[in-house]
């Protein structure tokens, strides 16, 4: 094998791009990543959870010697209305047992992504960074290799794992230019604080980690927040459905700053200082948002640019799909027979690893979280509703019943209208 | 063939650089770098080497953690590079680095010119390239804006304050360069790829026969912070506040 031609060429030193090159790398394969950031990890604007069965996969003990933040031991649920607030704080100590790997861990990933993309090279794997993949190299129909930085670099398979809005994929004719109901635009600030601010402040014994999803944060739009404690610092976000945001009027910081303002927000963040802020688009539509082809001879795409991203509400899931599938991609390469069967191989180990199948099974959420009412006006019903039932003030209260219903009636609700999203919500889940 | 040097210091990106509350700097989470005019003197190097027919050489004075500089100092153009690995750097002043950079220079053999950047990013001290020419006793252009080569002679345009001035010196010599030479292009891919290849002599510090030990020592480092009056002029009518604002600046000496 020359210089200029590699066994795979992977675009992207994100984790689909990483668990790829470092698998392929392993078993002896000549892997050349090219990465757009100056270092891995630099381009993405994650909010960052890890489930950490993923990395298992790709090899035994890698969680150990991971760059990670906080183990998951609290999952929170938030719900704002006006100055309100409601919180669910589930806190399940089976999942992460002493000795045993936690379940999942909040990430930095301007850490986790150079961490795991060295791991790859110590496999043997070539990560260069700083350079921009322009365009694929086409022959007889092939894939055969990239135009990076000025120069062709030829490859038997090229990987692109560019993320969202791959404009690889969309070079090789597999995806078109992404529609605005397809991805969600996302802002991110992480805030750094002491550790034992943050553990004070979550209720965290030293280690431990909350991940919180937050609903009503976002003025009636589809969309919602999020908030991960890493050591030393809280990764704070929230996601738009981009169209809304356009007819709604109002700036996405301006969004965002009133988020962080909000009385049950602030006092989490008081005297942390901004060190990062970002914005992004995330894939928003889940299984039927995976492109129709997710391959070419030569030429296979991976992790968000493939659309391996689930919302869920309750937890987001990308991270661990991209390694799945980078894994699913690297066993394909590794197995096909010939170039041609490369393609067809990764649909079936997109199959094997369970991508593919808990993509499925999680297909309803997207409907379910189509739910107009969910952003806006639920969140205030529930707070109406704890309102009801928490005010004393010595007057005769109404029937629990008559109470619910005022609430209801006072939202501009109709049975009709709570039956049928409740209908809509069971059907999809 | 004859060999040009270009001398490169791996320091802090400073966008990393934090400030403590007590103005004292944390610089343990800062990523390393060539510093910034260091990679048009790389460039610079590359280029004239090029003019004279002779290879470009990387040279770096750095403790271990440097050693993760000189794949990015080869992919900048330069055929090989040297290292100076020596825990000592991190307390080195100009003098003790341009005695190790001379030292190697010397090992080098048959260089006609060592190419430095005008200051390093972290320091500026400028101190480098004079001392190095002072230590070789050889010819030193300092404030080099941009240079041709007529035979074995070199003729350099230098920007001083107010005028520009052209010198000539035999070879070899030690310039120092602004970064106005050249435009220190991004590497690209099959350079970065080409640069692993490369070879690189490692020198450790006992190699060199040079002392060490620092004649200035460093008693503190702390953050510039500037002491502002914060004064507001928030009471009365706008023209009162204006008069007011006028008459404090003109105290101060402002107006």
């Amino acid at each position: 094998m020359g210089d200029e031609n590699f066994d795979a060429i992977v675009i992207g030193a994100g984790p689909a791009g990483i668990a790829c090159a470092y698998t392929l790398a392993k078993q002896g394969k000549t892997v050349l990543v090219i990465e757009r950031g100056d270092s891995a990890g630099s381009k993405n604007v994650t909010g960052g959870r890890f489930y950490t069965y993923a990395l298992e996969m790709v090899d035994r003990g890698l969680t150990a010697e991971a760059a990670l933040e906080r183990k998951v031991t609290h999952e929170q649920i938030m719900m704002l209305s006006g100055n309100r607030a409601i919180s669910v704080d589930y806190y399940d100590p089976s999942f992460n047992r002493v000795g045993g790997t936690a379940q999942s861990f909040t990430i930095l990933r301007a850490v986790f992504d150079p961490w795991f993309a060295g791991k790859a090279e110590e496999m043997g794997a070539t990560v260069v960074c700083g350079i921009r993949v322009d365009d694929v190299i086409e022959k007889e129909g092939k894939i055969v290799g990239v135009i990076a930085g000025g120069d062709e670099m030829y490859a038997n398979v090229v990987v692109a794992a560019d993320g969202v809005n791959s404009f690889i994929a969309q070079k090789a004719g597999l995806i078109k230019d992404i529609e605005s109901h397809a991805v969600a635009v996302g802002v991110k600030e992480i805030i750094e604080l002491p550790a034992q601010t943050i553990e004070q402040r979550f209720n965290l014994k030293s280690e431990e980690g909350a991940a919180r999803l937050i609903l009503g944060c976002t003025e009636g739009i589809h969309g919602g927040g999020f908030l991960y404690t890493n050591k030393e610092s809280i990764s704070l976000g929230a996601v738009f459905m981009p169209e809304e945001v356009a007819r709604h009027g109002r700036s996405l910081p301006e969004m965002f700053q009133e988020f962080k303002m909000h009385p049950a927000i602030c006092p989490l963040l008081e005297g942390g200082k901004t060190v990062e802020y970002g914005g992004h688009l995330v894939a928003e539509e889940g299984y039927r948002g995976i492109p129709k082809k997710l391959y070419r001879e030569g030429f296979l795409v991976c992790g968000e640019a493939a659309g391996f991203v689930v919302n869920l509400g309750y937890t987001i899931r990308g991270l661990d799909l991209a390694v799945l599938s980078g894994l699913a991609a690297a066993k394909a390469i590794l197995e096909a027979a010939s170039p041609a069967k490369v393609g067809p191989a990764y649909m079936q180990q997109l199959e094997a690893v369970k991508l593919l199948p808990i993509m499925r099974a999680l297909d309803g959420f997207t409907d379910a979280l189509d739910i107009p009412n969910l952003f806006g006006t639920y969140p205030k019903v529930a707070a109406d509703l704890f309102q009801k039932l928490y005010a004393v003030d010595g007057s005769v209260p109404d029937h629990l019943r008559k109470q619910i219903w005022g609430v209801v009636k006072g939202n501009k609700l109709t049975l009709r209208q709570l039956f049928a999203d409740g209908i809509r919500g069971m059907k999809a889940l | 063939m004859s060999k040009v040097i270009a001398c490169y210091k791996w320091v802090a990106d400073e966008t990393d650089i934090k400030v403590n509350a007590d103005s004292t700097l944390d610089i343990s989470k800062a990523k390393g770098k060539i510093s910034d005019y260091d990679r048009n003197a790389i460039e610079a190097a590359v280029q004239a080497a090029g003019a004279l027919g002779g290879t470009a050489v990387a040279l770096t004075f750095g403790t271990p953690k440097a050693k993760q500089s000189l794949k990015d100092a080869l992919s900048r153009g330069p055929a090989e590079a040297c290292y100076i690995n020596a825990e000592e750097a991190a307390r080195a002043d100009g003098a003790v680095t341009a005695k190790a950079l001379a030292a190697a220079v010397k090992k080098i053999e048959n260089v006609s010119l060592v190419v430095c950047g005008e200051g390093a990013s972290d320091t500026y001290a400028r101190q480098t390239a004079p001392r190095i020419g002072a230590v070789l006793d050889w010819p030193v252009i300092t404030s080099v804006s941009s240079v041709r080569f007529d035979g074995n002679a070199l003729i350099a345009v230098r920007r001083l304050e107010d005028c520009m001035q052209t010198v000539k010196s035999e070879l070899p010599a030690v310039i120092a360069v602004l970064p106005e030479m050249n435009s220190a292009p991004i590497p690209g891919l099959k350079a970065v790829l080409s640069a692993g290849k490369k070879p690189v002599t490692e020198f450790k510090a006992g190699d060199l026969g040079v002392d060490f030990a620092p004649k200035t020592t460093v008693s503190a480092l702390k953050a510039y912070a500037m002491n502002r009056k914060s004064v507001i002029f928030s009471e009365g009518e706008i023209a009162d506040k204006v008069k007011e604002l006028t008459a404090a600046l003109r105290k101060e000496g402002v107006l």
